[in-house]
This record gives C-alpha cells, structure tokens and sequence, in this order.
C-alpha cells in the first residue's frame, strides 16, 4: 500500500472533515501525506495529480499509481478501506 | 540625426585670450546652423538638471577652455556635451550627469542598422520604415531605463536577470484584448482623426472599421490585438447573405489583416480572432448589436447559423492559403473548445475542417475553455481569464477591452548559477527576482498614469476616450505579467536532472513554479494589482538571456545553455516547456507541460512540430478532444514546416536546400518561431539553434496500412 494525499486549504468548509479522516486512517497505521494547497511543496503536488478543488484525496499504490481519488468531496471511511481492500 | 558641430575660427573677429568670441558654427539637430555661446551650456545645465548657477557657469568656462586649448577644428555637439558631463562626473555630480545624459546612436550602428536587418522581433521587415522604427525604440529603450524606471530595475534589466520587454515601447501598455461590439456600437470616433464615421450598417463596412480601428489600436499598445468572439459579433451582419458573400468577407477580413504591411515599421498587426462553433454561454442571452449600431431584438443565441457559417468560411480561407498556396502568418484564428462544443450539433465536422487546416496549414490554435472557465485569448499565448465581474460585463460586451500593462521575464537559469544549488538559496533568490518584478510594473504603472492623466490633450488620448462613461483603457482590469524563461536549465542546474529525465526533476520544476505563483497572488493582494504569470513567448528573450550567462556564468552556463556554441546559436527552453528535443510521445508531452498551466493563469501553449508529416485530420480530431478530456492543457498547435519558392512562388512541405519544383536555391523556410509563423530567415540566432534540436515527432506519427495518411500513433 502506498501514500494517502490529502490536499486541503485554509478557506474551505469541507477540509477539516478531510484531515479528520486522515487522522482515522492514520491511528489505523495508513501513511497520510498532508498538502496544504497555500504552500510551494503543497500546491506543486498539486498541480502534478491535477487537483484543482478542495479537498481531494488521492489514494496511492506503491508504485505511486492513483488507485483512486475524491475531487472536491469528502468520501467515507468505508469508501477508502473498499478501494485499500480490492488492491 | 547625429549633429555636428563644426568649429571654425572667423580670425578676424577673435581677440586673443577671450574664447566667448570665438566662433564656432553648430550644425543643431534643428538643422540650422549657429554661433558658439558658452551660455548655451549654462541654460541647457539650469533647465535639465539641479546644479547651482554658479557650478553651471564653472563648468562652462572649463569646457570652453579645453576646445579652446585643444585646437582641434572641429568637435561634435555630442562631445559637448561629453565634456560637459565629465566635468559633472568630477564634481561627483552623478545624478545631475543622468539627467544630462543625451540618447541617441553612434554613427557605425546607425549606418549598419540601415544597411541590415534588425532580428529582435521576426514580424519586422527590413525597410525604411523599421528602420524607422528601430531607430525610435532605441531612444525610447534608453529613456526608459534612465528616467522611467529606477536605477536597481534597469541594472537587472542590463545584467540580464530580469527582461523587460517592449521598452522601446515604453509609453504604451503591453497588449490588449477587444470587443467588434465597441465599434458597432459606437462607430469609429477616435481622438485627432479627421473624421467620424457613424456605425456601421454592412458587414464590409464593419470589417472597414475593424481593420482601421486594430492600426489605431498597434499605435497605442505594444504586442498584440486580440478580438473576441469575432465570428459572433459580425453574425447579426450576414443575414440574408449567401454562402458565396459570406466566403468573400471571410477573405476579406483574412487578407486585410495579413497584408497590413504598411503600418508600425512595416509590421502586419499582430491580430488574433477569437473563434466559436456554438455561442458561449455568456453570449448566449445577450441583446445582438446589428446594423447601424441597433439592438437587433434577438439575442446572440439565435445567430448561431450565421456565426458558424462565418467560422467555416474562415476556416475555408486559411486552408486554401495565400496566393502562393502559403500559410497566413496573421490574423491568427484561435478556436474556443468548451464542454458545449462537444455538444453542439456539426461539432464533428467542423473539428474535422480546422484539423484539416492544423494539418495543411498548421494555423488553428485550439484553446480550452473547461468548466467556467472563459476566456479572450491573444498574443503568442496570453489570455485574459473572464472574473464574476467580467461575465457581468458581458451583458454590454463593449465594455469588455483588456489590457497587460507590461510583460517582465525572469532569467530562471540565472537564479540556478547564483543559488549553488541550494533549495533555500534558490527560492529566496526566486522571491528577489519576483519583487524587482514588481517594482518594474509600480514604474511603468506610474509612468503610463502619468500619460494617461494628460487625458485628450496627451499622447494615449485614444486610451483615455470614454463613449461608454469609463475610458476606453480600463486601469482597474490591467494585468500585469511575470514570465519566465528556462525552467528546465534551472532544474538542470539545481537537480542535475532536465524536468523529462526524472518524476523528481518535474516535480521540482512544478515547485518552483507554484512559489512563483503563490508570491505573485501574495503581491497582488500587498499592492492591489493583478500580478499573473505567463509563459512568455521569448522570441529574443531566451536567446540573451544565454548569451548574457555565458559572458557572466561560465564555464558553468557552457555546459546548460541548449544550442550551438560555436556558431553562437544559443538559447534557453522557453518558459516551463520540456527540452524541444527530448522524445517524448507528444501527447504525454501536452499532459505533462500542461500541468503547469493552471499555475500559469496568463496564458499557455504547447506545441506540436510536426515536420514535413502531415497527420489526417481524423488522428488530430482524436488528438484534440484527447487533450480537452483527459489534461490540464490550456492551448495547443501544431505547426508543420514549409518551403516557398522566391522563384517559382510556389510552397512545398517540409524544409528543404532546393525548390522541388524548379530547383532553384533562392528558397526560404516557413514555419513557427514562437506563437506565430513567420520566414525563418527572419530568425534571431537563439531560434535558429532551437529550431535544430525541434523533435519532429516522427517517432510517434505512422502511415495508415493504406499507405495514403500518416497519424499519431
């Protein structure tokens, strides 16, 4: 299993529901990586999975390829164990 | 236009020792001539500079005393005043020497600026009028980086780690994007012409105006004309009109643009159509204007017949080409693809008909226009994105005039040598770049306020006409442009690795970008002006930025510049494109520059080279909606090669040594030098060596089993 992005901003009304999901997956033991959308680092991986709503998870394989993502919305924990699941 | 001064003794009327009578008989640049008088010296010092009368009057005497002792027969004006600035220079008077400083041109460059051709900008013929016009930017070049902008700004200008473009058009903003509505509506009643003419009521009549208004238009902006939604706003005109009249405009108005050869230096105004196949949303329900400047009754919707059968025309025109069978260099058709054109009926064919022009002709320019987004494009690849308030202007649509005040580039390669490869080095030495960026735009903003505030009486009066109740050039909606030039060395420099070697090489290039981004919305706030990048075209600007870090930087800059050395074809990557010669499947090259572009909210384009292939109209149909569906990709083009014949007038594909036609070597290329085409050899020398490394894209491109077209594979 590879990374969890989470990309977010501060002025977005559906991100911290986003980082609390991230904060579940991560105390499952899951890698979460955090882009926040305001700084270099955040917004240049950004552009490179073409995020362009907030917020967006991306969840990766190993081998760094989208198994899946959530553009603008804010999935179920159940939806992201299904997609870790049928890996 | 050098004056010169001759000094000749008139014997009989010098008493000895009173050099005052000595008589010197000046040839002024008023082309009269005069008698020496050391006075002239004092009152040129009290009106042009700050210096006491005292101090003037001693330096008078002194330089009357050194052409006195010097017995020379005969010294120049600008000697003069040579001698006069070095007794400045002396005093430590450094500030009162600038603003003595006389502009103008040695003799040597003059009479070589006369006799060859100036390849800063290839949309320039040589002749007597762009020898005109060099001549003029030269001294605005000058006076603009002594008196508009600060002493800090123009140094980096000079070292080359920032460009300033267009100085010798420094009074004037950068580009600007237009509306055919202002005209329809309001005629063409310009400041100090001669007459008014009423709007128009035909369709040619309105092309007329069209025509006159963009040449009054390239007098008072720098770079290009944009116009948007050209094939809906002359729509409300063609009603009635058969296929065969419609045809005849649409080669009217193509020709009229192509061959304005007689304007600004004999360059063709940089003209760009913005095109659709269905009305755009914003249009849609809007009031037509129609004949005599009258609202119509309908709204722009119910034109769409005759908006498309003008934009098929159009298209009909550009594949046939010039009368030489050539590609038209302007006006450049730029085709809007939305998510409404996929579902606007005869989408299909019409893709197929500006492909067959993209693939015959190489001109369509295919703009996307995803989700909300609208947009007035222009330029080699600017646009100006339409805001909330601008889709509520597009109820008048004559109210939507654009403008970018200025372009800057940053010589990225330049911060990658002075950073030595450390990460916070570079991004502080990024942030330095940006802010003399922004102080170049606080000086010309500054500088063209002061203009503008001289309102009719001045000289941007066209800009400040205000038949709508606000003037024509709209200040509160100017852009203000941050380019950058060579990316991909700079990754080079910093990684080790160009942005197509390595996912981290890219990925440190799309860093670099977004920090640029960032801090330019962060200024945008600080000075409540709109600070965007773009990705600037850099025709000449990607060739000095090499030059200048090969004097500055080597031997490092040796090995990362891209080009040939020894025949000093030398450049940069332009803005953040991949390497023109990686081989790269180009429609993971359009995903992967396209990345970038919605960093880059001024404007992208990718380009295609497509060599002497020419790929069916189906595989660039396939290509098309490709990139719209499945990128981030803001424009792409393709852009075949051609040779035409001085000789035998005719065109043939590919580049060749030799006519295949008549055989003879008087041939030139054609093909294109950045966001246009033009002849290759009006080309600088940084063009040159990157038109050698171009990937042709031969690897990705088959011939069907048919054997008869070639598509992308």
């Amino acid at each position: 299993m590879g990374y969890i992005k989470i990309f977010t901003k501060s002025e977005c009304p559906k991100c911290p529901a986003a980082k609390e999901i991230g904060g579940v997956l991560q105390r499952e033991g899951l890698r979460v990586l955090y882009y926040d959308l305001e700084t270099p680092d955040g917004l240049a991986e950004a552009a490179f999975y073409s995020v362009l709503s907030t917020p967006t998870i991306i969840v990766e394989d190993e081998d760094e390829r989208v198994l899946a993502g959530w553009r603008g919305s804010v999935p179920t924990i159940q939806e992201i164990h299904g997609v870790i699941r049928a890996q | 236009m050098i004056s010169v001064v001759e000094l000749r003794k008139r014997q009989r009327e010098i008493s000895a020792g009173d050099t005052t009578d000595m008589a010197l008989f000046v040839r002024t640049s008023e082309e009269s001539i005069e008698g020496w008088d050391r006075q002239r010296i004092v009152d040129a010092l009290m009106r042009e500079t700050f210096i006491d009368p005292d101090t003037a009057e001693a330096i008078s005497r002194e330089v009357e005393e050194i052409i006195r002792s010097s017995k020379i027969n005969m010294v120049t004006a600008p000697l003069i005043r040579e001698l006069v600035d070095a007794k400045l220079i002396e005093r430590g008077l450094e500030e009162a020497r600038r603003q003595h400083t006389r502009l103008g041109m040695p003799l040597y460059d003059v009479d070589q600026l006369i006799v060859h051709p100036n390849k800063e900008n290839a949309n320039v013929p040589h002749g007597p009028e762009a020898t005109n016009l060099t001549l003029a930017e030269t001294i605005k070049k000058e006076y603009a980086l002594l008196e508009v902008f600060s002493q800090e700004v123009a140094d980096a200008h000079m070292r080359g780690d920032i460009h300033l473009h267009d100085l010798g058009f420094i009074d004037r903003p950068y580009c600007s994007g237009q509306s055919l509505e202002y005209i329809k509506k309001f005629g063409l009643n310009l400041p100090n012409s001669i007459s008014m003419a009423k709007p128009a009521k035909h369709p040619e009549v309105l092309l007329a105006h069209m025509v006159k208004f963009a040449a009054a238009l390239q007098s008072h902006f720098a770079g290009a004309i944009g116009w948007d939604a050209v094939n809906i706003f002359f729509a409300p005109y063609l009603e009635g009109m058969g296929d065969a009249e419609v045809k005849q405009l649409a080669q009217m108005l193509i020709f009229e643009f192509s061959q304005q050869a007689v304007a600004r230096g004999g360059q063709a105004i940089f003209t760009d159509l913005n095109l659709y196949w269905e009305v755009p949303k914003h249009f849609r329900d809007v009031e037509a204007i129609g004949p005599k400047g009258e609202f119509t009754g309908k709204t722009y919707k119910d034109y769409r017949t005759e908006a498309q059968r003008f934009v098929w025309a159009l298209f009909e025109v550009y594949n046939e080409g010039d009368g030489a069978g050539r590609p038209f260099f302007f006006p450049k058709p730029l085709v809007h693809i939305t998510e409404d054109f996929f579902i606007t009926p005869g989408h299909e064919k019409f893709l197929h008909h500006i492909c067959e022009t993209a693939s015959e002709k190489g001109n369509t320019y295919f703009v996307f226009d995803r989700g909300e987004t609208a947009k007035i494009s222009e330029c080699c690849r600017l646009s100006f994105k339409l805001e909330a308030s601008d889709l509520e202007d597009a109820k008048r649509p004559w109210k939507m005039r654009y403008s970018a005040l200025q372009n800057v580039t940053l010589n990225l390669p330049r911060i990658g040598y002075i950073s030595g490869r450390d990460d916070t080095r570079l991004f502080e030495n990024i942030s330095r770049f940006m802010e003399v960026a922004v102080k170049a735009h606080l000086e010309k903003k500054a500088f063209l306020e002061r203009l503008l505030s001289l309102g009719e009486e001045g000289p941007l009066a066209l800009l400040t006409m205000s038949q709508d109740g606000e003037p024509y050039l709209r200040m509160h909606r100017a852009t203000y442009l941050i380019g950058m030039v060579g990316l991909n060395e700079m990754v080079k420099i910093h990684t080790g690795q160009e942005m197509h070697s390595s996912r981290e090489a890219f990925k440190f290039g799309l860093k670099v970008i977004a920090h640029m981004k960032l801090l330019a919305d962060k200024m945008s706030k600080k000075y409540g002006m709109r600070f965007v990048l773009e990705q600037t075209p850099a025709e000449s600007t990607a060739y000095r930025f090499a030059k200048l870090d090969l004097r500055f930087h080597s031997p490092q800059a040796g090995h990362i510049v891209k080009g040939d050395i020894a025949r000093g074809e030398v450049y940069y990557t332009n803005s953040t494109y991949l390497s023109n010669a990686a081989v790269i499947n180009p429609i993971e090259r359009v995903r992967q520059e396209g990345l970038f572009h919605p960093l880059i909210e001024a404007g992208s384009l990718t380009h295609i080279w497509l060599g002497e292939a020419k790929p069916s109209p189906e595989s660039l149909a396939n290509f098309v909606t490709k990139t719209f569906m499945h990128t981030q990709n803001d424009q792409i083009a393709f852009s075949p090669e051609f040779t035409t014949c001085n000789q035998c007038a005719r065109t043939s594909r590919g580049l060749r040594e030799r006519c295949p036609y008549c055989g003879s070597e008087d041939i030139d290329g054609i093909t294109r030098i950045t966001g246009y085409f033009t002849k290759i050899s009006s080309w600088n020398k940084g063009k040159l060596g990157e038109l050698r490394d171009r990937y042709r894209n031969q690897g990705f491109m088959k011939r069907k089993a048919d054997g008869a077209e070639v598509e992308f594979t």
